[in-house]
């Protein structure tokens, strides 16, 4: 068969060479290349620059239209216990405090999962967990981080709300607790895997040492690993909590879209980013009007927030790293 | 001070000590393993709350107002599909340059170096900015271009535009349409609709405020000098030489602002021209006037119509019609899937960073050195030598990254508002297009309840892309250790 397809001129014909001929390039002609190309990278690198500048500009300026408005006192925002911008009845009221708490308790309720079990999972994979174990733990972690919150926000308000917390007592169908749970199993891959990177990166001469002590594993776990592995453990958890205040697609379906001010995990509570999105959905933002600059103010704040948070993190990290040779 | 020898339990307890340790192990364990539990249980939610809802039908159909049994998300897989190739294209060339600026050529000149710090340092800040921020920066700079530009109207035709064609479009008496040309011109009238720059008539330029007829007269009683209502109009006039519109604000000052042409929304029919039908035949209208007795021939009909008349039952008057090419761009960009495609790229551009940087740190120095030894240049290095040992690792990163672009809904939410479905097809960068995360969104939040079960479908659609994603990533990776073993 094969020795009829395969002509006599196809047996005979130069092999055709799979590498370009090689031509040399003058210097002075690479070099000159070369400047082009870095100019074109300089300009690359100047593009997140000016998406860093880009967010700021925006958010003072368009907040300045928020409080520049003759019915605005900023004093108002940032201490007022009641929010009503958007809502087309009755008296506009412009507390940030019923959103700002809405996120906090959201948050709160997410760090009380994420924190603790996000902690120990790293500590088990980097600890105890045999090559079997980890080779299931850790994929699963990374799928769920790669699940896409909105599908974590239908789990909340479809699957937590009416089969987990509705039993338990009075929970309204959009409330905080269930919103604050898949927040909290968003966080976890996130503490593991950062946690886990700290705790990797502590020399096995400490772990050796303690155990020549005559320590058991937990001893030289708890008093000698998680020690030096601390600053990065805690940039981990901050890292996590400017996440989780920054969730937007979770709180926008499971929280609900009334702002509250209350300690009562039952009852809904929108957060910031869930004002925002809320206000988007409905799509009655006409720019110019109070309620589009309302937006800027608010996402100001969660920036602010966030950002801060993030650097926080960062100077942790980078200041009380325990470096080892 | 306790003295170890004398206080022997605390220290000693050897089987205490060590069941410690083991139920610790096992606590972990169990702690861990409710990882697993949660995704099982997640994954098992969705599928029998929409694994029966999945079929053909569904993937290809759009949405249905009230009827979820018949809509799918035939557009939002497609809309979804563009916009991440558009995002795809902008983030991947710009993070990976940002990549190899900062990890290759350190520079040496002050300026530079100082961009340098600074790049770096914020990279990793951007990274921890919530995306309905981004999403907020795309509505203000793509949208609304800050401003910069008068904002698009429906119907209305935008300042800076290309690959538009304006043709007015007409019925005629046989029920089919034609269209013919249109060409702007300077119409004698001007509807103010928003705030615009205008010129007293002593030269004094100021802006011009624009009200509704709604609004509370006293939120404008100190600028009623410079204030009008929405929709008063200006008349055309000759105003220092140059054509201008004039008309006068409540306060009765006389404003003037230049003319320019534009397409006025409709147009009169007076005596025959030539048109066109949607399938492109040409031919010359029959323009009938009002005595003229109606033909019965359906082929005449078809090329007939009556000319403009005071008559309101017997007019034909043709109003203006926009045919957009694939090419159709304008300023500012307004809620299209360009503007969604370039927010998720800021989205995505700090991971696509770290994710290359991680790759290019990790090609072995010796490499470097070699090509440096035959004489190469720094870029030449990096080019033959350090990207094609990185490129694996960098599209595993753009992988991964626009798997994450695919799942974001709160920037598109932003930017494109809570679209479920458009009647045209997506035939250029500044439609509009349902996306399949916004879908779920929506759906999810619906009243009805059938719509829940085609959330839950459309949710395995996404994570079933997602997963072929990761795998193909996966597969790289896997073949790219291969290689290097």
């Amino acid at each position: 068969m094969s020795d009829q397809s395969l002509g006599q001129g196809e047996l005979l014909a130069p092999p055709a060479s799979p590498r370009r001929e090689f031509r040399p390039r003058s210097s002075k002609s690479s070099k000159r290349w070369q400047a082009v190309v870095v100019t074109g990278l300089v300009f690359c690198a100047l593009v997140s620059v000016f998406t860093t500048i880009g967010i700021i500009v925006m958010l003072v300026v368009e907040s300045w239209g928020f409080f520049a408005d003759d019915q605005i006192e900023i004093w108002k925002f940032l201490t007022g216990t009641k929010w009503t911008v958007g809502q087309t009845q009755g008296e506009l009221s412009y507390g940030i405090w019923p959103l700002l708490s809405g996120t906090l308790r959201i948050t709160g309720i997410a760090m009380m999962i994420a924190l603790p079990m996000g902690l120990i999972s790293a500590i088990y994979l980097s600890e105890y967990a045999s090559k079997r174990i980890r080779s299931l733990l850790k994929p699963t972690l990374e799928i769920l981080a790669g699940i896409p919150t909105v599908v974590l926000g239908f789990f909340a308000v479809k699957f937590i709300t009416p089969y987990m917390l509705e039993p338990l007592g009075d929970f309204k169908t959009f409330n905080a607790t269930s919103a604050g749970i898949a927040v909290g199993i968003l966080c976890i891959p996130l503490v593991t895997s950062l946690a886990e990177d700290a705790l990797q990166a502590v020399p096995n001469r400490l772990r050796e040492g303690g155990y020549g002590l005559g320590a058991t594993r937990l001893e030289v776990t708890l008093k000698v690993v998680v020690p030096a592995a601390l600053s990065g453990i805690i940039s981990a958890f901050l890292l996590a909590l400017a996440r989780a205040i920054g969730e937007t697609m979770v709180v926008a379906l499971a929280a609900g879209s009334t702002p509250t001010l209350t300690l009562d995990p039952r009852m809904p509570s929108q957060t910031m980013t869930g004002f925002i999105v809320e206000t988007f959905k409905s799509e009655s933002v006409v720019p110019g009007t109070l309620s589009y600059f309302s937006i800027y103010a608010v996402a100001a704040v969660l920036f602010l927030i966030t950002f801060g948070i993030t650097l926080i993190g960062q100077i942790i990290r980078m200041k009380y790293r325990e470096v080892y040779d | 001070m306790k003295d170890p020898i004398n206080e022997p339990r605390e220290y000693r307890n050897d089987a205490r000590r060590k069941m410690f340790s083991s139920s610790f192990s096992v606590t972990c364990l169990l702690v861990s393993s409710l990882a697993i539990v949660v995704l099982a249980t997640l994954l098992l939610s969705i599928f029998s709350t929409g694994g029966g809802w999945l079929s053909a039908e569904m993937l290809t159909a759009s949405h249905r107002e009230n009827n979820p049994e018949e809509s799918g998300i035939g557009q939002a897989i497609i809309g979804s599909l563009v916009i991440c190739t558009i995002c795809g294209l902008a983030a991947l060339p710009i993070g990976v340059g940002t990549a190899i600026f900062l990890e290759e050529f350190k520079p040496k000149n002050r300026f530079l170096r100082m961009l340098h710090g600074l790049v770096q340092l914020n990279i990793n800040n951007l990274a921890g900015v919530p995306s309905i921020v981004y999403g907020i920066l795309g509505l203000t700079a793509f949208v609304y271009m800050f401003g910069a530009f008068s904002p698009i109207r429906v119907n209305d035709q935008p300042d800076y535009e290309i690959g538009a064609t304006y043709s007015y479009q007409t019925k005629t008496l046989g029920g089919n349409y034609v269209r013919f040309p249109a060409t702007p011109k300077i119409q004698p009238f001007f509807e103010i609709k928003q705030p615009r720059q205008v010129s007293s008539s002593e030269g004094q330029p100021f802006k011009l405020n624009v009200v509704s007829a709604t609004t509370d007269a006293a939120e404008y009683k100190d600028k009623l000098e410079e204030t009008v209502i929405l929709g008063t109009k200006a008349e055309l006039t000759s105003h220092n030489g140059v054509e201008s519109y004039t008309t006068q604000t409540l306060g009765g000052t006389t404003v003037f602002f230049k003319a320019e042409p534009t397409y006025s929304q409709f147009a009169k029919i007076l005596e025959p021209l030539m048109v066109s039908d949607p399938e492109g035949n040409t031919f010359e209208l029959n323009v009938l006037s009002k005595s003229d007795a109606i033909p019965t021939n359906p082929e005449v009909l078809s090329k007939s119509v009556f000319a403009d008349s005071p008559d309101p039952t017997k007019r034909s008057s043709a109003s203006i019609f926009r045919e957009n090419s694939f090419f159709h761009m304008h300023l500012p960009f307004s809620k299209s899937v360009l503007s969604a495609g370039l927010t998720l790229a800021l989205v995505i551009l700090p991971i696509v960073i770290i994710a290359s940087q991680e790759a290019i740190r990790g090609v072995p120095q010796t490499l470097r050195e070699a090509a440096f030894g035959m004489g190469a240049t720094r870029w030449q290095v990096v080019r033959s030598a350090v990207l094609p040992s990185a490129i694996p690792g960098i599209m595993t990163g753009a992988i991964l990254a626009m798997s994450r672009a695919v799942g974001e809904a709160a920037p598109l939410l932003a930017v494109m508002g809570g679209v479920l479905g458009t009647t045209n097809h997506l035939s250029s960068l500044m439609d509009k297009t349902p996306v399949l995360p916004v879908t779920i969104f929506k759906w999810a939040g619906d009243e009805n309840q059938g719509f829940e079960h085609l959330a839950a479908a459309a949710i395995i659609v996404l994570l079933a892309f997602l997963l072929l994603m990761n795998s193909v990533a996966i597969f790289i990776r896997y073949r790219y250790e291969k290689k290097l073993a």
